[in-house]
């Protein structure tokens, strides 16, 4: 796995990405429904995480000609796909963990 | 108004930054402040959000540009990999106080000899031995300290969970 600082913000724009490309505004919503309004993203927040994405090539930008620059589309890359994977197994791993802890001691 | 502001927060960003995203950013914030419902406390609370956004934004964009990390802000950022441990930071600050304290000891020699003064380098060389012994070996003991603590926690934890879980 990548030596990559995985925060809350980066992982839900990693699963809003999933499913279709999505351009800025639609990824803040669908994080939004997604945790059903538990999370909300500063746009502050939302561009750290895409640039940090983009940066390590997780994501990447579709390039559409007559796309203006203000709805630029984002796209989850084949490399972001593998390690959003692995974090989804390691997150796995560690709940069936906490699951087998948590009933070991109400035993 | 307040997009007006939101445009001038944005110069608190890098240049490249600004050039690559701004646009955008201030496009999604007119999107978002247009599907406000009317309620001030609602309005109160997205404003503040969004200036925290930016501002905490702007200084992780400058960190990772001149310093290339970012300094995790906020209970909900999750650092996956590498977690630093408590008591690395107390060692920092004993390493530290430790070098300013040595700066302020040297200051202290270097006073009593004058220009004139004239000592011979051969009469200095066993101290300066035991001196440079004593470093390395203080450099060594809060470099194994550092280690034994970063051992204890992060990726160490996550390997010993990979054991418990094939047992």
């Amino acid at each position: 796995m990548e030596i990559f600082a995985l925060s809350e913000p980066v992982l839900l724009v990693l699963l809003s990405l999933v499913e279709q490309p999505r351009h800025g505004y639609s990824i803040l919503k669908d994080i939004e429904s997604m945790s059903e309004d538990r999370v909300l993203l500063s746009t502050g927040t939302l561009y750290g995480a895409l640039q940090r994405l983009l940066d390590h090539g997780w994501i990447e930008r579709v390039q559409e000609d007559e796309t203006p620059r203000d709805h630029r589309t984002y796209r989850l890359t084949s490399r972001g796909r593998q390690n959003l994977q692995l974090e989804i197994e390691r997150m796995r791993d560690l709940t069936k963990v906490t699951g087998l802890r948590m009933a070991r001691k109400e035993a | 108004m307040l997009l007006t502001v939101y445009r001038c927060l944005l110069c608190l960003y890098p240049g490249s930054h600004r050039d690559e995203f701004s646009e955008e950013m201030t496009s999604v914030f007119r999107d978002a402040q247009s599907a406000l419902p009317r309620a001030l406390g609602t309005k109160t609370i997205f404003y503040r959000r969004e200036l925290c956004g930016l501002v905490s934004g702007a200084l992780c964009a400058h960190l990772d540009r001149i310093f290339g990390f970012t300094i995790p802000f906020r209970r909900c950022y999750m650092q996956s990999q590498f977690r630093f441990p408590r008591s690395t930071v107390f060692l920092m600050w004993v390493i530290l106080a430790g070098v300013l304290l040595a700066i302020a000891e040297a200051k202290n020699i270097a006073l009593p000899y004058g220009p004139t003064e004239t000592r011979s380098a051969w009469s200095m060389l066993p101290w300066f031995i035991v001196v440079a012994v004593i470093l390395v070996c203080s450099a060594g003991a809060a470099a194994w300290g550092i280690l034994l603590a970063l051992k204890r926690t992060g990726m160490h934890r996550l390997e010993r969970l990979d054991t418990a879980l094939k047992s």
